[in-house]
Parts: structure tokens; sequence; C-alpha cells
């Protein structure tokens, strides 16, 4: 018990100084709004080719999604040699769900339009965090279906941006959005009036 | 007089996403290098535009930077 007691304790370990000047010092906003820009960058030509190029998913004369479709069907086949692209059972059988289902009508939308939203957020630094959350979602998605191109790096400077997500749009829309939104754990200042408005909320009764 | 101010800025960032937008569509195709430098530089330049007003919007007058609403 005293053991549990002992490493349990609350202590709060600080980080060294070097990681809180990369990632929470507004000295790298420069550093980190070229990444952010960079990444923002592919991820919006990775959206506006599935919207809009010439192996587009979306927006085509008949059925939506049947260039997701193809992508699904080659990552649940098993070659006649070599490995499959996908190592985890529980994934493929994931995929094989949303082919049986025909999800790839509606998913393709999502996928299309969540790659321009998150370049979007990315370039301007609005939701910086959000967004590379987002994308860093996608990247790891696509990697666990098999396809590696680009989302290895991406998905590191993806998660990088996550951790920097606090100076990553300093220089951009969360230079004022981040004070006037807040944090679910420390509203801003657009948002804290409002909660003192609406006030704590109905307190539950105490058990007597 | 400061919303103008801040719509400004808004403005400034909501064209750098039209911008990002045009010189993908139009240029993705051809040259993926090239088409990277005219959305970086809308981003300096909204950037400089955003520290212009925030210059104007949320510095007192001591150069402390004040938060949106009540404190």
């Amino acid at each position: 018990m005293a053991l549990l007691e002992r490493t349990l304790r609350s202590r709060e370990l600080r980080d060294p100084s070097l990681i809180r000047l990369i990632f929470a010092d507004t000295r790298m906003a420069p550093l980190w709004a070229v990444a952010r820009v960079y990444l923002g960058y592919q991820w919006l030509l990775a959206g506006w080719h599935k919207m809009w190029g010439s192996e587009r998913w979306i927006n085509l004369p008949g059925e939506d999604g049947l260039g997701l479709k193809g992508y699904w069907d080659r990552a649940v086949s098993f070659p006649e040699q070599g490995s499959p692209p996908i190592k985890y059972d529980w994934y493929r059988d994931f995929l094989q769900y949303l082919l049986d289902h025909e999800a790839y009508h509606w998913f393709s939308w999502l996928i299309a339009f969540g790659e321009v939203l998150a370049g979007v957020a990315l370039i301007v630094g609005a939701f910086t965090g959000l967004a590379a959350l987002a994308g860093a979602t996608m990247n790891f998605n696509f990697m666990l279906a098999g396809s590696a191109s680009t989302n290895p790096v991406l998905f590191i400077l993806a998660i990088l941006v996550l951790f920097g997500w606090k100076v990553a749009g300093w220089m951009g829309v969360d230079r004022w959005l981040l004070p006037a939104l807040g944090t679910p754990w420390e509203p801003g200042g657009l948002v804290k009036p409002l909660k003192e408005r609406i006030g704590p909320g109905p307190s539950k009764p105490r058990p007597t | 007089m400061k919303l103008a101010l801040l719509g400004a800025g808004v403005l400034a960032w909501l064209g750098v996403a039209i911008i990002a937008v045009l010189v993908v569509n139009a240029w993705s195709d051809e040259n993926l290098v090239l088409a990277f430098f005219p959305i970086a530089a809308a981003v300096v330049v909204a950037w400089l535009v955003g520290e212009w007003v925030t210059e104007r919007v949320f510095l007192a007058g001591n150069g402390e930077e004040v938060h949106h609403g009540p404190a």
C-alpha cells in the first residue's frame, strides 16, 4: 500500500527548457508556421485531387466513391504471392464491413472534404491542433491499409504540429481564436461570460 | 473601430484560404513546388496584417496583450 502511495503520489514532472522552447515558446512560431503551411498544402492538394482530379473519388457521373472502393478492395485482398497489404485482421474486418455496407459512397465525400478542410485549417492556422489530429488520423488509416507513399512523413509532421498546437497557430487565426474560445479546461474570453451566465447547472441532491 | 480592424484581419486570413484553393485548383497538376510559393506569400501577408490588427485591437497602452472579452 505504501509502495502504491509513493508511486502514485501527485507530482508534476516539468519538461526540460529545450522542450518548452520548441513546443510552447512563441519564438518558435515561424518554424511551426512553415511546418503547418507545408502540411496543410499537402492535404489540400490530396483532397482537391480526390474532389476534382482526373482520378477523383467524388463528383463523377454515376456512382460516387468507386475509387475508394477499388482502394479498399485492393487493401483487403490476399495476393497469390507475397504478404497482404493489411497486417491486422481487425482492420481488414473493419474495411470489409464498410465494403459490405457500401459505405464508400459517403466515406469518399468524408475523406475528400476532410482532407480539404484540414488543409485549409492548417494553412490559415485555425484550430491547428484539431486539424493536425484529423490529418494524423487519416495518415494512420492510410498506413494501416497498406499505403506508404507520403503518409509516414506527413504523419510524423502532424504529430509534431499536434504537440506544438499552442504555438503552431500563433502566426495564424489561432492567435485570436484560442484566447477567444479557450480550451475545455480553460474557457476563453468569449466563452467564459456565457458559461457564467448559464451557471453551473442543477446540483445533484446529496445522499443522506 | 476595433471590430472593423478585427474584420480586416479575418478577411486577410479568409483571403489566404481562397488563394490556397485557387492556386491548388489552377496549378496543382503542373508544378507542385511553384504552387506552394503564392500560398506561403499570402500567409506572410496575412500574418503581417494580423500583427497590425493585434497591435491595434488587443494591445493595451503598456504593451501587454489583452485577451478578448471581460477578464
